[in-house]
């Protein structure tokens, strides 16, 4: 038990000790900060520890108020993500798997869209003369007037980006279910839902977990689509946070809502364990201590039947939606790149010009741009998965004094507003000697996908079947040998799953790079915002185009060279 | 230690009253050599196209430097020139109105001095906080179909015909400030008498939306969401010939709210020579003609031509001068606090 402790210890180590390095440092500065009696930005780091800026958010039933609703439209999001993303994985892992690369793109589209352009399309959606009322007007429904500026626009917009990732979470352990558990349950005569909600859904509520984790705690700290989406009308703590630290420079009152904000949402995230581990009663993760045959409450008989003739409608229903929400930026994008206007936030057509293109691919900017963003985001990945896969071993095979605290700290990043580390950065960087920009952005970025792979991975370790490991061993594979020849195979599809989740969020963050970029290290996204500060031009349009033009052709290259199916199913 | 020296050199001769133009009274300084690289914060868009295509190229042939540029929004921007007062990694960042007057106050930014030779061109409103380099004022901007008769004053928002139908601009932001010092000062009050503009700006609503953007008040407009709200005059012009020929901008009694972009050099710039000549470079007639072209930014210098074929469309001296004038290091101070009050009374 001893030695399996020390195992566990040091597959944490590695992950542990680069959040310590590049992460605790600016959350130690963001708790030092919110210690402050009051705000002077020029004073110094470490003063005499106050709780007035506690006592000044916790008193207000105002800063309450928007934590509440900020708490609240996060479960909205989760909510909506959920029910358009379950179908939408169950729709994937039943795709060929020649046509599955397609299929991954349209679920990327969104990702792959910069986050200005992504509210455009919500706006186009949901507008007085949009699309969903020229849809429903031809169902003899509506119009309604009153969809966009307010917190349903909002759920929408932060929904349609935050669905593919529980998608991408649910995908393995979907296509990690053996097909014969289904097969089995059909012989025995279940119909296609009772399969569905009593084999496939409890087998896959590791993925969900992770799925609503994420969703919840990035819902939480968003605000650029609530500040496009909500007409400032909706404001999210993440908002706050923005206002008080840059707006205000007032970092004391921004630290003390950040961390009254994460404890908050963190209490939430513990609250889906312990109901999921109450779901889960055949998953007790520590070794055996599980009840392989306790099954999930009887669904009652009529509720079974309802399902059955409703199930496959609703199913899509709803994937249709999912659908066309995840297709709506390519639309505009695809369109608008074209568009002989100014302006960007124009949906009237008004004349035909390749212009935009022009002065993205001839301007070396954006080039370069984008050059560092990949770079930036293939080492990010790469250093992310090195560091996750053991972690995520240590957190679903072994059990040790503190690995819940471990675990909990791991989550941290995804659960602190963008710009509350970036300011915790800013004042490290006041205090010491500057690193060099690519490292110091390369840290950042790895610490902010650390928690994606992380829980991606773990659901796909809890699904690798262990007998085949066993066998191996018993025929005289050792360690070394086991890891490359049966477990990694078999992480495959988790393994492609986190990569694009941990490359496109690193590809895309601006928050935290807008505060550590530098004259010679400007990466895309910030070039986009660095545009959107002056005035929103179609080049925006063009450079999302390209961006999905080139993953394409990246993800149809990998797939004729490596295989990438192989990655798509196990 | 030498910047130091200069300044303290420089704050004793004006104590002593002598009025000699500022270069003749600074020590020498390190004079730019090939390889320096001048580091400029700017707004990306067609800001950072015309600086790179006119200013650029001249100080690179002049010098043998290299300028680099950091890219982004003005709040980013001044919160990294804060965290770095007195070690800048930039020479030049460029600010909104408000905050370069504080940032002077606060230490992080150098107020301007004639070591610029165009700093005499400039207005008398530019030249504090920083080097006015764009006015912008805001002013009411309305779709002109919807509207009965032109507008003329700020009392005219309350005419029936814009009831509800109202973008708001929001507070943080220009263009709410704006609106809130145009109505205090329209009915009675100014900047150190807000509370009169909040009243009014409460008594419009039910607004039909409130703007967080230019692009969001044009989008708002186009979809037929709202008619009427207060915008840059620059932005409504060019949305004006290009996606919403609807629109109409304002001239009203009361005048526009004279907002502007500034120039600054940092505290302690490692640049100081270019950054000088930089700025000289940005206020020069041919970089100032390019922007009134490019973004309807009306010059703050006095000896930039208008085009003839922008007559109408950029501000001509006479309007200039009366541009409405606040207190802004003021406004800076009590910002934080007004833009608590908006969220609470006017947006909740």
């Amino acid at each position: 038990m001893n030695l399996s402790r020390n195992v566990g210890r040091s597959l944490a180590a590695p992950v542990t000790l680069w959040l310590l390095a590049a992460f605790a440092m600016p959350l130690g500065v963001v708790m030092l900060l919110s210690l402050h009696e009051y705000s002077d930005i020029f004073g110094p780091l470490l003063r005499p520890p106050s709780l007035e800026q506690f006592r000044l958010v916790l008193g207000d039933r105002f800063y309450l108020g928007i934590l509440f609703e900020t708490l609240l439209l996060a479960g909205g999001v989760t909510l909506v993500s959920v029910l358009l993303g379950y179908p939408l994985a169950l729709w994937l892992v039943s795709v060929p798997t020649r046509w599955r690369s397609l299929a991954f793109m349209v679920i990327l589209i969104p990702l792959l869209t910069n986050v200005v352009v992504r509210s455009l399309g919500i706006v186009l959606l949901l507008s007085p003369d949009g699309i969903l009322n020229s849809i429903l007007g031809f169902v003899g429904i509506g119009p309604f007037r009153n969809m966009l500026y307010n917190h349903f626009a909002v759920m929408v917009a932060l929904a349609q980006v935050f669905m593919p990732f529980v998608v991408l979470a649910l995908y393995d352990v979907l296509q990690g279910t053996n097909p014969r558990v289904k097969e089995a349950a059909e012989s025995l005569g279940a119909s296609p839902s009772m399969v569905f909600w009593t084999v496939r859904f409890p087998m896959a509520l590791p993925g969900l977990r992770a799925g609503i984790i994420i969703v919840f705690l990035m819902a939480s700290t968003a605000y650029v689509s609530a500040t496009i989406l909500g007409g400032g009308r909706v404001l999210t703590s993440g908002l706050l946070v923005y206002r008080e630290a840059i707006v205000n420079l007032n970092f004391p009152t921004a630290a003390a809502l950040t961390l009254v904000m994460t404890v908050a949402s963190l209490a939430f995230s513990a609250l889906v364990i312990l109901v999921f581990k109450y779901l889960m009663p055949w998953m007790n993760t520590a070794r055996n201590s599980g009840r392989p045959n306790a099954t999930l409450p009887a669904i009652p008989a009529p509720l079974m039947r309802a399902q059955e003739i409703l199930g496959p409608v609703i199913y899509w229903i709803l994937l249709m939606a999912a659908i066309g929400l995840l297709l709506m930026p390519l639309y505009l994008v695809v369109v608008q790149s074209f568009n002989d206007v100014p302006q960007a936030s124009s949906a009237r057509f008004r004349g035909f010009t390749t212009k935009w293109y022009e002065i993205v691919l001839t301007n070396g900017n954006y080039t370069d741009a984008f050059l560092n963003s990949v770079k930036l985001a293939v080492s990010a990945t790469v250093i992310a998965l090195a560091l996750s896969i053991p972690a995520a071993f240590a957190l679903s095979r072994f059990r040790f004094p503190g690995l819940t605290m471990l675990a909990v700290f791991w989550a941290l990043p995804l659960s602190l507003p963008g710009v509350a580390i970036g300011v915790g950065m800013l004042k490290l960087l006041s205090i010491f000697i500057i690193l060099p920009p690519f490292l110091g952005l390369l840290a950042v970025h790895v610490v902010l996908v650390i928690p994606f792979c992380i829980s991606l991975l773990v659901a796909s370790v809890q699904q690798l079947d262990r007998s085949q490991e066993e066998a191996a061993a018993s025929l005289g594979a050792n360690g070394v040998v086991r890891f490359f020849r049966i477990i990694l195979p078999g992480l495959a599809p988790g393994l492609a799953a986190a990569s694009i989740m941990a490359f496109l969020s690193s590809f895309g963050e601006v928050t935290v790079t807008g505060f550590l970029t530098t004259a010679r290290m400007t990466t895309l996204p910030v070039r986009i915002y660095a545009d959107a500060s002056f005035m929103l031009e179609p080049t925006v349009h063009a450079v999302s185009a390209l961006t999905m033009v080139i993953t394409l052709v990246a993800l149809a290259v990998l797939n004729k060279i490596f295989r990438v199916d192989r990655l798509y199913a196990r | 230690m030498t910047k130091l020296n200069r300044r303290t050199f420089g704050k004793l001769v004006l104590g002593a009253g002598v009025a000699a133009p500022f270069h003749f009274t600074r020590t020498a300084i390190a004079q730019p050599k090939p390889g320096d690289e001048l580091v400029v914060g700017i707004w990306g868009g067609a800001q950072e196209r015309i600086v790179r295509a006119m200013i650029e190229p001249q100080l690179v042939d002049k010098y043998g430097c290299t300028v680099s540029y950091v890219l982004g929004g003005t709040g980013e921007r001044r919160a990294r020139a804060y965290a770095e007062r007195g070690r800048p990694s930039f020479d030049i960042v460029y600010l909104n109105i408000y905050e370069s007057r504080q940032a002077v106050t606060d230490g992080v930014t150098q107020a301007p001095t004639d070591a610029v030779p165009n700093y005499e061109h400039l207005y008398d409103a530019a030249k504090i906080g920083g080097y006015g380099v764009a006015f912008n004022p805001c002013t009411l901007v309305y779709k002109g179909e919807k509207a009965s008769a032109p507008i003329t004053s700020w009392e005219d928002l309350f005419n029936e015909e814009w009831a509800g139908r109202l973008a708001a601009p929001s507070l943080p932001g220009m263009q709410g400030m704006a609106a809130l010092l145009m109505l205090a000062k329209t009915y009675g009050g100014d900047e150190f008498n807000v509370d009169v503009g909040f009243e009014k700006l409460a008594a419009l609503k039910p607004f039909a939306a409130i703007q967080t953007s230019a692009e969001s008040a044009w989008q708002m407009f186009e979809q037929d969401i709202a008619d009427i709200t207060v915008e840059f005059g620059s932005l409504a012009q060019r949305a004006k010939e290009s996606t919403n020929p609807e629109i109409v901008i304002a001239d009203p009694t009361e005048g526009m709210c004279a907002a502007m972009n500034f120039a600054c050099i940092t505290t302690g710039a490692p640049n100081q020579v270019l950054a000088e000549e930089w700025i000289n470079l940005h206020l020069s007639p041919e970089v100032m003609q390019e922007y009134m072209r490019e973004t309807y930014y009306s010059p703050t210098v006095r000896n930039a031509e208008i085009p003839e074929e922008l007559a109408g469309k950029i501000m001509t001296p006479e309007q200039v001068d009366n541009l409405v004038a606040f207190d802004w290091e003021h406004i800076a101070s009590q910002q934080a606090a007004w833009t608590s009050r908006f969220t609470r009374e006017i947006a909740g």
